[in-house]
């Protein structure tokens, strides 16, 4: 376990070497003088630029102006928004943690339906059933998740007046902002409103989360059949079927427990999946995320905002990825030793 | 006349071929891909089939809803949208756009791709490997993510979004391209021809490719309906295509404050899109399909 540790910590470790390597360069591939692209002080005065160009170490080679840039990332210092004037950091701090509880309700969604579905295809292979959820798999697979929002509002938040259309909680609730996370911070807060304001917020995470969840479920739909149907083939299920196993205590003791395990190794990658859906999903629906954050500041060339979000988001991803390896390499055992490598 | 069978002759098709043959005996495969030669026929020769201009004003006709509906006119057979356009005039030749130019990038990614992927199945060593790690990196963050930030320092365009997702597609050609042909090295008909003297290039391209193509071709079918989506996805983020061109993404983006009182405005281009991408993925999955059956047998 501690030299996968290790191997898994120094591949995270080379990543993010190598995306602050990327934003670093972003500083001269976008317009402006790099100074300001790294600060986002448009409006600051040339003494004032060269005390920064000096904590930049902007007169000297390009290695150690990078190495002043990865000191001021690693302490927290992003610089400020070349729109708003205030420090990235805040912004990613007050929109990231909503963009991630959208993703993990939409994991979450996307699990508890998909696995299951994966699993009855799976169990009856090549009849009826498993050819009816392949072709759910492949229409919602190729669904556009913008369409499929606008779809589902215009169905469940106009036509039939079930879900909010749009935000993440009605105004009328003032809830204070700790964590970021609207649900917990609700919890946290002393309102006397505070259930209705819960079940508010549900409401209004309902359609985003269907609609981010749905590509995702169908792979895991994908996931969970071919692994279920591995599972199936192999030796020890034949011998629990030569015991005289029933064919549903087979399933529910041998099969879905294997076929889960090999579930959760894909389960990192298809976290970054659904964070890029999520962030369309984040537009339409008038999320406060980081993601309709990050394309704001496309429209605004907000340099800095764009630098800040894809470091953010991108080690976010890897930061999941990892976390689902060492979870799998957990469960287990013969993963620890058999990836060598890598 | 038939040639008569004199003796009995075993026959081995070229891999290519022997997918063909697989291919042709799923009716659904068939089915995909001739819908895939409609709409690559609508791409091509959109323009001249199209009833109406795709982007002349019809202030007479604004937002006429299509020919089923009480309202509706048969010459405007999917009705208008808000500035009296033909939808179906704009859906069609949107086809050359979302569809058409999707096909283009795909084929740019592969050819940069192979040519990168075989120069790093050839070298060895400190090269390769550094190429390996940073194609983990690239590889594990979301297309769409990694096209959004370079349209972020190329600007919005949709000529800068096909460069974007042309570059994003490059690194899965490269790593499918040398893992294929790593695969490949190893097996014991490579052999032969670099005994007969036949330098590194010549076995690549006579006898390498031919049995790596149909992977390579899978992966391509994966990639452009990544790639249609991300168009379109871009087009209706407002950072693609133009507001008049009727690319499919940014129509629908432009039918947003319209699709309470005309939602064919916006379910429409959603299907086009819908549509295109199923095709797509169905040929796809009936060639992998079909290298499935291959295998087996």
């Amino acid at each position: 376990m501690f030299s996968f540790a290790l191997r898994r910590l120094n591949l995270l470790f080379f990543t993010l070497l190598m995306l602050t390597l990327v934003a670093f360069s972003l500083n001269y591939f976008f317009p402006g003088s790099p100074i300001v692209n790294m600060t986002g002080l448009v409006n600051a005065s040339d003494a004032e630029l060269a005390t920064y160009e000096q904590m930049y170490h902007m007169d000297q080679s390009l290695f150690f102006q990078y190495l002043a840039y990865l000191k001021e990332i690693f302490s927290g210092n992003f610089g400020v928004s070349m729109s708003t004037q205030s420090p990235i950091s805040e912004e990613l701090v007050t929109y990231l943690p909503a963009t991630i509880e959208l993703s993990l309700a939409a994991l979450f969604l996307a699990m508890l339906f998909g696995i299951p579905l994966g699993f009855i295809a799976a169990i009856f292979h090549n009849k009826g059933a498993d050819k009816t959820i392949l072709v759910i798999a492949m229409v919602g697979y190729s669904l556009p998740v913008f369409w499929l929002a606008l779809i589902l509002i215009l169905v469940f938040a106009i036509i039939l007046p079930w879900f909010p259309s749009s935000g993440q909680i009605n105004l009328l609730f003032e809830i204070e902002q700790v964590t970021g996370f609207k649900l917990i911070d609700i919890l946290l807060s002393d309102s006397p409103y505070r259930w209705q304001a819960f079940l508010d917020a549900l409401k209004h995470l309902v359609l985003p989360a269907i609609a981010v969840a749905v590509a995702p479920m169908t792979i895991f739909i994908r996931l969970a059949r071919t692994s279920m149907l591995e599972v199936l083939e192999s030796n020890y299920i034949k011998a629990a079927r030569a015991k005289g196993l029933s064919n549903l205590k087979i399933i529910y003791h041998h099969g879905i427990r294997n076929a889960l395990v090999r579930i959760i190794r894909d389960m990192g990658l298809q976290f970054a999946n659904l964070m890029t859906l999520a962030m369309i999903a984040e537009v339409i629906f008038d999320w406060q995320g980081a993601g309709s954050w990050l394309i704001d500041s496309i429209f605004q060339r907000d340099y800095t905002a764009i630098q800040g979000g894809l470091i953010a988001l991108a080690s976010f991803t890897f930061l999941i990825n990892i976390f689902a390896d060492f979870i799998y390499a957990a469960l287990n055992p013969v993963e620890r030793y058999a990836r060598h490598g890598t | 006349m038939a040639r008569d069978k004199i003796y009995i002759e075993e026959e081995f098709p070229a891999p290519m071929k022997q997918l063909w043959l697989t291919f042709k005996s799923t009716p659904v495969a068939i089915w995909a891909l001739g819908c895939y030669v409609l709409l690559l026929l609508l791409a091509v020769f959109g323009p001249l089939l199209s009833p109406h201009s795709a982007m002349e004003n019809n202030l007479d006709m604004l937002l006429m809803p299509p020919a089923w509906h009480v309202d509706g006119n048969i010459s405007y057979l999917l009705g208008t949208d808000d500035l009296g356009r033909d939808m179906l005039s704009r859906l069609i030749q949107g086809t050359s756009l979302t569809f058409g130019l999707s096909i283009i990038v795909v084929i740019l990614a592969l050819v940069i791709g192979v040519v990168i992927g075989s120069i790093s199945a050839l070298s060895r060593g400190v090269k390769a490997s550094l190429l390996t790690h940073f194609l983990d990196v690239v590889l594990s963050m979301p297309s769409l993510l990694l096209a959004i930030i370079i349209v972020a320092i190329l600007g919005p365009g949709l000529t800068n979004v096909l460069w974007a997702i042309g570059l994003v597609l490059i690194p899965q050609f490269i790593h499918i391209t040398r893992n294929a042909i790593k695969e490949e090295q190893k097996k014991g008909y490579v052999l032969i021809p670099i005994l007969d003297g036949a330098s590194e290039l010549r076995v690549l391209v006579t006898s390498i490719y031919p049995n790596i193509i149909d992977k390579i071709i899978i992966q391509a079918t994966l990639a452009q309906s990544a790639a249609i989506l991300d168009i379109a996805a871009l087009g209706f983020l407002g950072l693609g295509a133009p507001v008049a061109l009727p690319e499919w993404g940014s129509m629908l983006a432009n039918s947003l404050d319209l699709f309470y009182i005309a939602p064919w405005t916006t379910y429409l281009p959603g299907l086009a899109i819908l549509i295109a991408v199923v095709v797509t993925n169905l040929v796809g999955e009936g060639f992998r399909h079909s290298l499935k059956l291959q295998k087996e047998n």
